[in-house]
């Protein structure tokens, strides 16, 4: 009977077609015509997190409308394809994590006797052109994928400025299998091996590559595929395939000598758009990069060790410096190829045609800290969206060292209201509660501004102030400043001063209390007080990342109170003003619920972090549910009886009048509604928390100080789309000219947003014979004039214009290309190049 | 156990009973808790492979510690050398926490005797719900939706199947008898199996029931509503497992009532002409109850545990999955933990049915007074 119901069910649905799709899906992506009045806060009132592990059931659960946006990212080509023929889904794309080849480079033989032949940097360089990135993209990941040739993810900021040398080396590395079988030959004879009957034999045994393959995702077909490679080469290949934990303890854990492996199908992710990858070649190619065996066996060529250390430590003076070694190590890493890079995964990222937010360009919905701003109906103001985590409260949530999982962090992100927010799009980091801000550094420091919010500029020296505070003195319960700690003065690499907005201290906390100065004061102290061993609060497992801090921190002053005015001192550098800004900003937390967190660690209950509160066996604190909030609440009424605030010698000074009656009054009332201490001051507030049906329910915060509109502008990655125009033949006595076009959306690009529109002349084997820069000519439309002597210069034959564009407005860079072909001026002449057209060819032949 | 040759009588006999009753207890408890024991430890070597695990668990921790400071922000401007005495620190506090520092001979021993203690002790990795690190915490805040989820169904197989068995063997070979042993092949499906074609079904193409999870999101805030929602999140899960087991249940039950329904008192009954009803509970259910409390006892056990793949298809928040996520995250104090309990709600189980059965069925006698 059970299987007849099946089976008559099954085909029932089978005669019955595909489930039409909700009315919802003609509605527009964009919120045209719908009106947000005066709203504040958030476009929708309540957002419900539900826990849903099963990516198969993505877009029916879409389609059926319980369900308006699932949180996790889909690489999965069959779920991909259902969710891209739907009509009532639309999906987002983040590019985050990317597949690799990792090679094992031990040798010259391994410890049992057997030639490790990837021990030869020419046989790994050889990988390049053996793999067919195009068809791993589009075949084996079924399109979730875009090729990928270099040590830099393609979808970086740093792939868009290195461009040219980007796509120059990818042309000399395109896919080009009888150039990696010769080279494969050649590397193998000189290495003593012949082949016998097709297959490689070495001192009287075939030559056996171990490819160790991951069976977790694609690169299961990955491994397959590079293994029928292999095998048409003529090498003998055995396949071994792992799980993640099973194949870790064979090529992180395991000595690479013992030649277990020789392929690794390896994988990366970021989950943040990572704006400097200058430290890639140190972790990726040299024994810096982590201390694993693995790491140890590798011997980069001089050169590149070199270059590696120096962009890691940022060892460069000026940014020209800084490019030159980019893409130096770019060339040499290619040429070590201790990774061959095959792809960026693409992850879709599924939500209900009628609804919208802001996706991160690399940590998608997950990673995007726009999604609370941005979260709506396209078709209406308001209304209830449920969203499918994973997992969600995944570890306990407290405002000091509570979960860090990606989907606990989503929602957190929701709840509070940063000083600056990063763009999903480029990884800068635009104003949301500040004012006006400079950057100040020292005039050596290569160090570049994108954004006009705030100022940069350089000064010779940056000396810190005799009344900074600069450390905490616990015994005593109050600063110690720079003048005391460093009588004969301090200097700084850099200075970071930022105005907040007026009405800054006005806003509002969840619980309708008011933000006070003492809110950014106290987990200053908290920090340095956990850090101290004298202090009940000390942390040993904070110590580790404190005295890190430490190490650059220099300072920190109130300059003023109305408006608030800050300035920070610190010799930690990054290469992006907006960053170093970021950095080192404070936020506000509420005093008054940190306050109890602080009591119960100090009385032994309960503990901020995972490590003291396994050390102390006690519970790692949560605020919002389990055993810690009867423990809480007990110190809340401790508390409030006796208007206990924390580190009150320094942070009374800073406390409105009756405002820690009032703090904890309002926190009382807090958890006799809901039950849970979590206050925070983002555009949803948390409404109710169900830790066993896992679900957790946030509300529109409407007290929230901005308009709902705030962040809608990054509503899409305004990424360029390019038309390149030109003459098909050209004669060499002709100065032709190329129009390029950029548009978004079909509207002109604006001129101030293109950051460089580059071009890249290849001739017909693939030499960059030629680079420069197009020129606006306006309406979104550029233009491109070789000279005469230019074209003379490649001879006769076809060649190639690329051109590559990169915004301001987006990290992902544009690509165009246009085939040409150059005859002779008269019928008959063959064009020799001419001397000076030669001196201006750049870039070195293969 | 045995039966007894010959009753004693008085004062000396009922102290020989005696002392046979508590030896034989002694002998059964002893021989349960050296099971229990052995089970407990081969489930410690096991979760552990041997101390192999160690290693493995190391690694995580490196990778991740690594990874976590290489995406910080904070430690991007670090000289390598300086992040990777970090990483390093962390790994060492890491291993310190989890006593990876120790053999893993002693602490095999340690858990050993703190799970013989029922002193379940606190999670490596994980956290109940909401929040505790009490392993006990962790199974009591998942057992009631298993108990619901698993009891409800199961208590339905039960009752059905011996209630259907019965009519069926009055009525053997019948159209409804015979349709029975025909479906009863289809329970070699497992219950998520149904599970999938019921959501596929009655979550997605006719959507009249919820695909998954215990209760709506967000729960509903008045009682009577949050449990008419459980009720309607239970029906495909229930539903499942009642389609997968209940036609081998009847089957077996019924080919069981069959053979005790054709003993010879059954028809000396029959041949007094005694009504069938009576016949079913004073001749065939009667002298069949040993082995249907059996069977009912070791289902009752038997949800303990729940059920992996069928609670991580519907989304239940069970017993199941946390075994799921405790292998997972080779959390070995929860992984004990489910398994100690199992084996003493089994040795309790076992031993309490022994003493059932001498209620239940005079001709058996505690004791062993036949040797």
């Amino acid at each position: 009977m059970a299987l007849a119901i099946v089976v008559v069910a099954v085909v029932a649905w089978r005669w019955s077609g595909d489930t039409p799709a909700p009315d919802v899906a003609a509605a527009p992506a964009a919120m045209a015509g719908v009106d947000i009045g005066d709203r504040r806060g958030a476009l929708v009132d309540q957002v419900v997190f539900a826990q849903e592990s099963d990516l198969g059931k993505v877009a029916e659960l879409i389609e059926s409308g319980t369900h308006q946006l699932f949180a996790q990212g889909v690489s999965n080509a069959t779920v991909f394809r259902r969710i891209r023929d739907s009509l009532g889904i639309r999906y987002s794309n983040a590019f985050g994590s990317s597949a690799e080849l990792t090679l094992n480079p031990a040798g010259p033989r391994f410890n049992d006797g057997r030639i490790n032949p990837f021990h030869v940097p020419a046989m790994r360089e050889a990988l390049n052109w053996l793999v067919d990135r195009r068809y791993v993209a589009e075949e084996l990941y079924g399109g979730l994928a875009v090729p990928r040739t270099l040590a830099i993810n393609t979808v970086f900021p740093d792939y868009a400025r290195l461009a040219e040398v980007a796509r120059t080396l990818e042309l000399r590395y395109q896919h080009d299998p009888e150039r990696a079988r010769a080279a494969i030959e050649r590397e193998m004879t000189a290495l003593g091996a012949a082949r016998v009957n097709g297959t490689w034999v070495h001192e009287g045994a075939p030559v056996r590559i171990s490819i160790l393959i991951r069976t977790d995702d694609q690169r299961r077909r990955i491994g397959d595929y590079v293994g029928n490679l292999l095998e048409g080469l003529g090498f003998e290949v055995e396949r071994l395939y792992r799980a993640a934990d099973e194949a870790s303890r064979i090529w992180i854990a395991g000595d690479p000598a013992a030649g277990r492996w020789h392929i690794y199908t390896g994988g990366w992710v970021s989950t943040l758009i990572q704006r400097d990858l200058s430290d890639n070649f140190a972790y990726y190619y040299t024994p810096l990069g982590r201390p694993e065996p693995l790491w140890q066996v590798y011997r980069p060529d001089p050169e590149l060790q070199t270059l590696a250390e120096r962009l890691q430590r940022a060892d460069y003076t000026t940014w020209d410096e800084r490019q030159a070694m980019m893409s130096r190590a770019l060339e040499l890493s290619m040429t070590d190829s201790v990774r061959i890079w095959l792809v960026d995964v693409v992850n879709a990222q599924p939500h209900a045609a009628n609804v919208d937010l802001t996706s991160d360009l690399a940590g998608g919905f997950g990673g995007s800290a726009l999604w609370a701003y941005t979260l709506r109906y396209t078709d209406r103001v308001g209304g209830n969206v449920v969203v499918a985590l994973p997992t969600l409260i995944a570890e306990p949530w407290n405002p000091v060292a509570g979960s860090n999982w990606i989907f606990d962090r989503m929602i957190m992100r929701g709840l509070t209201d940063a000083v600056v927010l990063p763009d999903p799009y480029t990884g800068l980091f635009w104003p949301q509660r500040i004012a006006a801000a400079e950057v100040a550094v020292q005039d050596d420091l290569p160090v570049i501004q994108t954004l006009d919010w705030l100022t940069l500029v350089r000064e010779r020296e940056i000396v810190v102030p005799a009344d900074t505070w600069i450390a905490w003195d616990g015994a005593a319960s109050r600063w110690i400043s720079v003048g005391e700690r460093h009588p004969d003065g301090l200097t700084a690499r850099t200075r970071v001063t930022v105005r907040y907005e007026d009405d800054f201290l006005e806003h509002r906390w969840h619980d309708g209390t008011q933000v006070s100065l003492a809110d950014l004061v106290v987990p200053m102290i908290l920090a340095f007080d956990r850090a101290d061993p004298e202090s009940r609060l000390y942390d040993p497992a904070f110590q580790l990342v404190f005295d890190v801090f430490m190490q650059h921190f220099k300072g920190m002053r109130i300059v003023s109170e109305a408006p608030l005015v800050v300035e920070l001192y610190s010799d930690q550098v990054y290469p992006d003003a907006e960053a170093i800004l970021a950095a080192r900003a404070p936020a506000v937390a509420p005093w008054h619920t940190l306050a109890l967190g602080m009591l119960a660690e100090r009385q032994g209950e309960l503990a901020f972090s995972s490590n003291k509160a396994d050390r102390n066996e006690v519970d790692w604190m949560s605020y919002i549910a389990g055993p810690s909030l009867a423990i809480l609440a007990r110190h809340l009424s401790e508390a409030r009886a006796s208007g206990f605030v924390p580190y009150a010698e320094v942070a009374e000074r800073y406390l409105r009048e009756g405002e820690a009656a009032a703090r904890y009054a309002a926190l009382g009332d807090w958890y006799s509604e809901r039950r849970h201490f979590w206050v925070d001051n983002g555009p949803f507030y948390l409404h109710s928390v169900h830790p066993v049906e896992r679900s957790v329910v946030l509300r529109r915060f409407t007290d929230f100080p901005d308009r709902a509109d705030k962040w809608l502008r990054f509503d899409r990655p305004r990424i360029p789309a390019l038309e390149l125009d030109g003459p098909m033949i050209v004669r060499s006595d002709e100065a032709p000219e190329f129009e390029l076009c950029i548009t978004f959306d079909d509207a002109p690009y604006p001129e101030a947003d293109i950051e460089r529109a580059a071009y890249l002349l290849f001739d017909g084997r693939g030499r960059l014979r030629l680079e420069g820069e197009a020129e606006s000519v306006g309406d979104g439309c550029w233009r491109i004039v070789l000279a005469a002597e230019q074209i003379a210069a490649l001879g006769t034959g076809a060649n190639s214009l690329e051109v590559a564009v990169t915004s301001v407005r987006v990290s992902l860079p544009a690509f165009a290309t246009h085939a040409f072909a150059t005859v002779a001026a008269q019928a008959g002449q063959v064009t020799q190049p001419a001397q000076a057209a030669q001196a201006a060819t750049t870039g070195p032949t293969p | 156990m045995s039966e007894g040759a010959a009753l004693p009588s008085g004062r000396s006999g009922r102290l020989r009973d005696l002392r046979r009753i508590v030896l034989f207890t002694l002998l059964r408890l002893g021989g349960l808790l050296l099971t229990v024991t052995i089970g407990v430890y081969l489930t410690i070597l096991i979760a552990n492979m041997g101390g192999q695990v160690d290693e493995l668990r190391i690694v995580q921790i490196r990778s991740t510690i690594a990874d976590a400071v290489r995406a910080n922000p904070a430690f991007a401007a670090m000289p390598l050398d300086e992040r990777q005495a970090l990483v390093e620190g962390q790994v060492q506090q890491e291993i310190v926490r989890l006593r990876l520092d120790q053999p893993f001979i002693q602490r095999s021993f340690d858990y050993l005797w703190q799970a013989m203690r029922l002193d379940l002790g606190r999670a490596e990795q994980m956290h109940s719900d909401s929040g505790s690190r009490e392993v006990s915490a962790i199974i009591v805040e998942r057992l009631p939706a298993t108990l619901l989820l698993f009891g409800t169904a199961n208590f339905l197989v039960f009752f059905t199947s011996i209630f259907v068995a019965l009519y069926l063997s009055r009525r053997y070979g019948s159209l409804l008898d015979r349709i029975v042993i025909a479906l009863a092949p289809s329970s070699a499906a497992p219950g998520w199996f149904y599970g999938i074609f019921l959501i596929l079904i009655f979550a997605f193409i006719y959507p009249w029931l919820p695909p998954g999870g215990m209760v709506q999101a967000p729960p509903p805030e008045d009682r009577l509503t949050y449990a008419l929602s459980v009720l309607q999140h239970m029906v495909l899960p229930v539903g499942a497992m009642f389609l997968s087991s209940i036609f081998i249940s009847i089957y077996s039950w019924r080919t069981f009532f069959l053979i005790h329904a054709s003993e010879d008192y059954v028809e000396m009954a029959r041949a007094k002409g005694l009504p069938s009803s009576q016949i079913e509970l004073r001749y065939v259910l009667r002298p069949t109850l040993p082995p249907i409390v059996t069977s009912f006892a070791l289902m009752l056990i038997g949800l303990w545990g729940g059920a992996i793949i069928l609670e991580q298809v519907f989304n239940w928040p069970g017993l199941g999955s946390l075994a799921f996520r405790a292998i997972g995250f080779r959390d070995t104090p929860v992984i004990i933990a489910s398994v100690v309990i199992f084996a003493y709600l089994l040795a309790i189980t076992v031993f309490l049915l022994d003493v059932i059965y001498a209620l239940l069925d005079p001709r058996v006698k505690l004791g062993g007074g036949g040797r």
